[in-house]
């Protein structure tokens, strides 16, 4: 019988999210070999794993197909979806900010931003009063500057390393980033014993780092 | 705005099929008996309101109203809820009738969406009001009551949180410097944004032994099932706060045969602002949405200049048909097809089955295009002509 249902993100979150939880001391198995299954099961626990797209596990949570979801700050604030945030993992740590190319100010006429998260963009630039074009692209953000197509843009920075290679520099930092443990409402309340026992043994290993 | 296309109906706004419809109002009849049963009596109101009066007063978010203008350029709002047009109607006139006021509602809310064009924008709503009475006995009652209804209408698996918005508001405002921090805290707490929480206060300017106690303290509610841990953390003008959960507790342990499907969480914030004490939530197994909630809102009767305990419930029915093992319906359906000769004895045969409760379809066969379709629909197909009836 499966108890708890967790949605995690693809690539690199998981890694290291996974490996928080085998050193918090769940039993799950030691490798997630067949990297093409989207179900993974973890019998020790009676966990299962979901794999689905960082930006679609808020979703998978909020309508109840997962209890619990790892998901990174970056997304919850993109999508404002009604799940309960309870934990930050503290991994995968980076911050969103602003970049362009060195010494550039924004267009006077037509300013533009670039950007995968067009709600914290906004948001943003609102805050300060500014009046920009957002222009919502799915990748490669940092070519928007380069060829023209934006002023700044507004992106995840992790080590700045991407920025660098494409010859941007960072100019405002908006808001840092770490993955946080999410819970759907209702899984919260009905399945609280079993919940509330997964949180307790995780915050167990956070503590201790 | 894209152009509108044929078939498209306004955002979130939905058809109720056949199917459904009968399932809603399986749940409304059922739902009724019982509720009458409890000493409530049923009330319908406008679908229009003021913005100027039901609109401010109600909790629900102005972004989310549904705003249009009369004749005379006078604001007006679909009802968003049902506890403020209620709560207007006893303040005028029921309560001067009957003090307290039991009353319920089967009706229609509109709240506007603004994301995900599925998700309804006109739902129905089944709730309750105890109006006139500050007593834990009236509390206790709405818990109870909605836990029976729920049980009675066939939810199997479901829990109750309970919570005590001035429990909270005491927690947070003994701990804090001003109203603004209060706010900004318990708004984290309706999202149970518990990481924003800590990081929030974090970031207040506040004394270190503070942040502490207030960080314990949501630890504690999520741990915690004994009150007397709670006492230390209110000061002595605040403990009858504790007596009243502490009555309440006692009076559902009277009353329930099973304590186990309600618990206490004193951080539990809503989103309606005006619950003035206990408040619970519902959550049943099945959707992944609360069904309903409740509280005590004393407070909502000020604006209407009156002083009086009001407590009371709502749950949506469309999220319950979503929990609701489906109902089967044992009914037949019976077709009869006349043709020109035989339409009077059809008739006479008809109403002779539907008075033994059959439900029957009287057709004229020429009108029907694919007849042999139309057939299949029915438990049992009658030909009626002039020689004779047969069975199809």
């Amino acid at each position: 019988m499966i108890e708890l249902t967790i949605a995690m993100p693809k690539g690199r979150i998981f890694e290291e999210a996974y490996k928080l939880f085998v050193e918090a001391g769940f039993n799950l198995p030691k490798e997630i070999s067949d990297s093409r299954k989207l179900i993974v099961e973890a019998p020790g626990e009676r966990i299962q794993f979901i794999l689905a797209k960082p930006m679609d596990v808020p979703v998978y949570v909020e309508h109840g197909v997962a209890d619990i979801g790892i998901a990174g700050k970056d997304v919850l604030l993109e999508q404002h979806r009604d799940v309960h945030e309870l934990l930050d993992l503290h991994i995968s740590n980076c911050y969103i900010a602003t970049a362009g190319l060195p010494n550039t100010t924004m267009n006077d006429i037509a300013p533009r931003v670039a950007t995968k998260y067009p709600r914290i963009a906004t948001n943003f630039y609102k805050e300060k009063g500014e009046q920009v074009e957002i222009i919502e692209l799915n990748g490669s953000i940092e070519l928007a500057p380069m060829i023209g197509l934006a002023d700044r843009i507004v992106d995840i920075v992790s080590t700045g390393q991407t920025l660098k290679e494409n010859g941007l520099v960072e100019y405002e930092k908006i808001v840092p980033i770490s993955s946080r443990l999410i819970v759907n409402p209702v899984s919260y309340r009905v399945k609280s014993e079993r919940i509330n026992a997964f949180i307790a043994q995780l915050k167990n290993e956070l503590n201790k780092r | 705005m894209s152009k509108i296309q044929m078939f498209e109906k306004p955002l979130g706004m939905r058809d109720s099929f056949p199917e459904v419809n009968e399932q809603k109002e399986y749940i409304r009849s059922t739902a009724r008996d019982f509720i009458r049963r409890k000493g409530y009596d049923f009330i319908k109101t406008p679908s229009v309101e003021y913005f100027e009066t039901i609109g401010k007063a109600s909790a629900i978010d102005e972004s989310s109203l549904f705003k249009l203008v009369d004749n005379q350029g006078e604001m007006l709002v679909l009802r968003p809820d049902m506890t403020t047009p209620i709560a207007r109607i006893a303040a005028s006139k029921l309560l001067k009738e009957k003090n307290p006021l039991r009353l319920a509602y089967y009706a229609d809310v509109f709240r506007a969406q603004q994301r995900e064009g599925g998700r309804p924008a006109e739902f129905e709503q089944l709730g309750l009001e105890l109006i006139g009475d500050f007593s834990p006995y009236a509390d206790s009652e709405i818990i109870y009551t909605s836990i029976e209804l729920l049980k009675d209408l066939g939810v199997e698996s479901f829990r109750i949180t309970i919570g005590h918005a001035e429990i909270l508001t005491a927690f947070l405002t003994n701990n804090t410097e001003n109203k603004e921090q209060v706010e900004t805290l318990r708004q984290l707490l309706v999202e149970k944004n518990l990481v924003g929480f800590s990081q929030k206060l974090e970031s207040m300017n506040l004394l270190k032994e503070k942040k502490e106690r207030l960080n314990k303290i949501i630890d504690y509610t999520i741990d915690s099932n004994v009150f007397s841990d709670f006492r230390q953390f209110l000061n002595d003008d605040q403990q009858y706060l504790i007596d009243q959960i502490v009555e309440l507790q006692e009076l559902l342990e009277f009353q329930l045969n099973d304590i186990s499907i309600v618990s206490f969480d004193f951080s539990l914030a809503s989103h309606m602002s005006y619950y003035t004490g206990m408040l619970f939530e519902i959550h049943a197994a099945g959707s992944g949405f609360s069904i309903g909630n409740g509280g005590r809102y004393d407070e909502l009767f000020k604006q209407f200049d009156e002083k009086v305990g009001a407590t009371g419930f709502g749950i949506r029915v469309d999220r319950l048909l979503e929990v609701l093992p489906k109902v089967a319906v044992e009914e037949k359906h019976t077709l009869l097809l006349f043709d020109k000769g035989s339409f009077s004895k059809a008739n006479v045969l008809a109403e002779a089955r539907r008075n033994v409760s059959e439900y029957v379809t009287l057709q004229y066969a020429e009108s029907v295009n694919d007849i042999e379709a139309f057939k299949q629909i029915f438990d049992e197909v009658i030909i009626v002509s002039e020689g004779g009836s047969v069975r199809d």
